[in-house]
């Protein structure tokens, strides 16, 4: 269900990759991007409240998870998920603060982390203005002309605040909340936020410990750009004791974590990078490499072969981005 | 739930209208029924019920477990000691002492083929760790048979059952077995107030096996003498997936060639029937 | 009379119940079973007994040990619950009771390796969701099947079925089944990965009583020691790993049973096994029942 709710976005990430390749393949994601398009039903989508750490709270619904840190000074959140998901995002909201709205915070400019944007500050706003803060390519992408026949993104879900250069830091809610610019990354807009004293990061779709991270090439996304950005969160996170407890991480999509599993994801993409780099090396096409299965010992835990994101469409992007002239 | 009464120091205070003669009686008389209500056996207080106590049943039929089927040894431990022959001197994990490894390190297999003593390595204290299949059936109410195809063996477990006088050693001796007994009975504890059993029921099955042969504790020559004695223990349990197992842990007590007990658990899953079942002379090497 | 009677009854009713089995107490482990790689260590490119797939044999040929010494968030890695009852280190488990009914609540256990610590549930309450964290010791619940312990884990961190590379992924689960006679523990092991086996793990370890241990504290602090650029990862590509013939070699055992898998499991695999060529006497590791007396070098 959560794969097909954020195909918005990432079937165009599909009809791009498709246009390097076969006019069939094109006309086929243009149809699914059609259905994407068409209202899905989120009748039966909960919203469940995981509380991690400190003020922070994790909401796993559709679309991207939600971070909520609600205190006496009112309510942040990383990332909204999708419009029709607000309601119960607020329900979910209200039932550990009825203070309004003051912040969101977009991790990047996807669909499944902005498209609630605009509906949670009619909703929870209060009747003031939410700061929205992105980093500015979010608010560069967000405002462009739409591209293949796609809406325009409505400006109630574009960014109001947006920071240049490395970081933005603020206080609420008794800390101190730093959000971090991840440059090409999973795409060139990425931002981390730090929670200092409840000692919880909020990735966005750098780590998604469910699947390959998505290397949205079009928006700036690179490899090494995922991988530098995962080494930064582990910078930041320090264990409690023997690699557990201590910092809590919230991925884009997928449980709640901690360092050791991001250790894992970065682990696994740097070694994938080392594979793929060492097969460019050695000459190989990208059909050579995909046939020769650098992801094998990783695809069942992360890959897909079927859906919005599959292992041959990770590789591709790896090999593409590895092999671009500098 | 705490239960107040009028001996207990809540009671006592809340009986002090009581005079103190007429509290301590109360007390006396309670304490003393509560005595005798607990320190009755259980096959008393059945019998104040009615009916004088049922015969115990036969083995099999008072079998916690069901044992019998065929049975694959799945081979996830040990491996390089039992699905080959070990390396001549290798007793990595066997606590023999310096005498016995001595022994040991002169096996030879050609001498054990020229005696007929291929067999010496699939007697009791090492036959369920040789990979193969095991056939468990019961040969009568109170004797479970184990066949082996693995140097096609035979053991008999006699429930209740008392090594005979002067029966020759075997390489599979003589086995004892039972339903494992809890530590002190079933029912209310005869000592003591204030508890009673849970579940005391055990599902295990223990055999004890005397009157063997010297033999090998692996096919490498590391060796057991006459005077060894083995406990073991047959353990099943059910799998989510489906699957049934049987874990025997096997205690080799041999105070001439070991520094201390021999402890091995080994796992069999269960087959839906005798698919693999290849019997196989003994080998020596 | 009838009122004492009442009043006997009710207490009865009331008495403690003893839980089935105790298990709590001071246990020691037994390395009569694979000492060596229970031990000092398993050697690289052995995996024999396991039943991986493809998959784990690759992610075991690229594992590189450096990784311990220059990846500072691998140097105080803990082993995982499944891991742990191999038993690498000394185990106390205790019992915990809810005072005003007396029932019992939880087993906790401690192993000397890493202060791990677990909690087994014995009341019955459900396992968290899919999306909550996951640990190194996971979250576990036991049932009683008449004197057996039965507990299933969950919620376990990626972590590894043997520590010379072999993998176990988080989406394991682990059933345990603990047999107490006298003074002995066995603890079945029923390891099940969709991601690296091919059918679940089942093994079983044996552990003794031992009153008078006295279990320290094992204490790690990581510290970069290897001066590397941030983000090494040591491993070896596809193909390149060295080291991985050195098992086979040194035992004589044909290669391709020492890549593991469940065919090799079964007694059939020996009649299909490549040929066996053993050294002449045992070099490596010809005595191993504890710590102490492990040692690579035959003892003279």
């Amino acid at each position: 269900m959560r794969a097909l709710l954020y195909l918005h976005d990432t079937v165009q990430l599909q009809c791009e990759y498709a246009e390097m390749r076969k006019p069939l393949v094109l006309a086929i994601c243009a149809a699914g991007f059609l259905a994407a398009q068409q209202p899905q039903n989120y009748d039966n989508v909960k919203v469940n409240i995981l509380p991690v750490q400190g003020n922070v709270y994790m909401l796993i619904g559709a679309g991207g998870n939600t971070t909520l840190q609600v205190g006496k000074d009112g309510v942040l959140l990383v990332d909204t998920q999708y419009a029709p998901m607000a309601p119960k995002i607020m329900a979910a909201i209200r039932t550990l603060s009825e203070m309004p709205i003051k912040y969101i915070i977009n991790t990047h400019m996807h669909g499944d982390h902005t498209g609630g944007n605009g509906a949670l500050v009619k909703l929870g706003g209060g009747g003031g203005m939410p700061r929205i803060i992105a980093n500015d390519h979010v608010l560069n992408r967000m405002t462009a002309p739409p591209a293949n026949g796609q809406a325009a993104i409505p400006d109630s879900d574009w960014p109001n605040d947006e920071y240049f250069g490395n970081s933005k830091d603020f206080f609420f809610n008794n800390e101190a909340i730093v959000v971090y610019h991840m440059p090409n990354a999973h795409t060139d807009g990425d931002s981390i936020v730090f929670f200092r004293r409840s000692d919880v990061i909020s990735t966005g779709d750098i780590f998604t410990p469910e699947h390959y991270p998505i290397i949205d090439l079009q928006r700036g996304g690179t490899v090494q750009g995922i991988i530098d950005a995962l080494n930064r969160i582990l910078d930041l996170t320090v264990p409690a004791k023997y690699q557990e407890g201590g910092t809590y991480v919230i991925p884009g999509h997928g449980r709640l974590c901690e360092e050791a599993d991001v250790v894992e994801y970065r682990d696994m993409v740097t070694i994938i990078r080392d594979r793929i780099a060492d097969l460019i090396k050695k000459g190989r096409t990208v059909e050579q490499v995909k046939a020769a299965r650098p992801t094998l010992d990783y695809d069942t835990q992360y890959g897909a072969t079927t859906g919005i994101w599959t292992t041959d469409m990770f590789v591709d992007a790896v090999y593409r981005n590895l092999s671009e002239k500098k | 739930m705490m239960v107040e009464n009028a001996c207990t120091v809540g009671g006592l205070a809340a009986g002090a209208f009581q005079t103190g003669k007429m509290r301590r009686r109360q007390c006396r008389q309670r304490y003393m029924l509560t005595a005798l209500l607990v320190i009755l056996p259980a096959g008393l207080m059945a019998q104040a019920r009615g009916g004088p106590p049922a015969p115990p049943k036969a083995p099999r039929e008072a079998a916690p477990v069901d044992l019998t089927g065929y049975w694959v040894s799945v081979v996830t431990e040990d491996w390089r000691w039992r699905m080959v022959t070990p390396i001549r001197g290798d007793f990595a994990g066997v606590p023999l002492n310096p005498a016995a490894r001595k022994i040991g390190e002169a096996w030879d297999p050609t001498k054990d083929e020229a005696a007929g003593e291929q067999c010496r390595a699939y007697g009791a204290p090492a036959l369920m760790r040789i990979p193969g299949r095991v056939h468990i059936t019961w040969q009568d109410d109170k004797t479970l048979k184990v066949e082996t195809d693995a140097g096609t063996q035979t053991r008999l477990f006699h429930f209740n059952g008392k090594a005979p006088q002067g029966e020759k050693p075997s390489w599979q001796g003589y086995s004892a077995a039972n339903w494992e007994r809890p530590v002190r009975g079933e029912g209310l504890p005869l000592a003591g107030l204030g508890a009673v059993r849970e579940g005391t029921r055990g599902r295990s099955l223990e055999v004890v096996t005397t009157g063997l042969r010297p033999g090998y504790l692996r096919k490498n020559g590391a060796p057991y003498s006459a005077n060894t004695v083995v406990n073991e223990f047959y353990d099943l349990s059910k799998e989510p997936n489906g699957d049934t197992w049987f874990h025997v842990t096997t205690i080799v007590r041999d105070p001439q060639y070991l520094e201390e007990p021999f402890v091995t658990s080994t796992d069999f899953r269960k087959q839906p029937d005798a698919a693999g079942w290849a019997p196989s002379q003994c080998t020596a090497r | 009379m009838k009122s004492l009677l009442l009043a006997v009854g009710l207490l009865i009713c009331t008495l403690p119940a003893f839980a089935q089995v105790d298990f709590s107490g001071e246990w020691a482990p037994l390395y009569h079973e694979d000492g060596p790689e229970r031990l000092p260590g398993p050697e690289l490119g052995d995996y024999t007994e396991l039943p991986i797939n493809d998959a784990a044999r690759l992610r075991a040929d690229s594992y590189d040990a450096d990784r311990i010494s220059v990846v500072p968030e691998y140097q105080c890695r803990p082993h995982g619950a499944d891991y742990s009852m191999r038993g690498l280190g000394n185990l106390r488990i205790s019992r915990e009771y809810d005072e005003p009914t007396q029932k019992l609540v939880a087993f906790h256990t401690h192993l000397l390796a890493w202060d791990s610590e677990r909690t087994i549930y014995m009341d019955g309450r459900p396992h968290p969701p899919d999306y909550a964290d996951h640990t190194w010791q996971g979250f576990s619940t036991g049932v009683w099947e008449g004197n057996m312990l039965t507990i299933t884990t969950t919620h376990l961190k990626t972590n590894y079925i043997r520590r010379n590379g072999v993998p176990r992924s988080d989406k394991a689960t682990l059933i345990e089944h603990w047999y107490r006679h006298g003074d002995y523990l066995t603890v079945v092991t029923v390891i099940t990965d969709p991601v690296f086996l091919t059918e679940p793990l089942v093994r079983s370890d044996n552990w003794f009583l031992d009153p008078g241990q006295a279990i320290g504290v094992f204490g790690c602090e990581y510290a970069p020691e290897v001066p590397r650029p941030t983000g090494t990862v040591p491993h070896h590509l596809p193909g390149t790993n060295p080291f991985l013939t050195e098992f086979a070699n040194w035992y004589g055992l044909p290669p391709e049973a020492t890549r593991g898998g469940a065919e090799t499991l079964y007694p059939e695999y020996r009649t299909k096994m490549g040929k066996y060529n053993p050294p002449a006497k045992c070099e490596r590791y010809c005595t191993c029942t504890t710590l102490f007396n492990c040692n690579v070098s035959t003892p003279k």
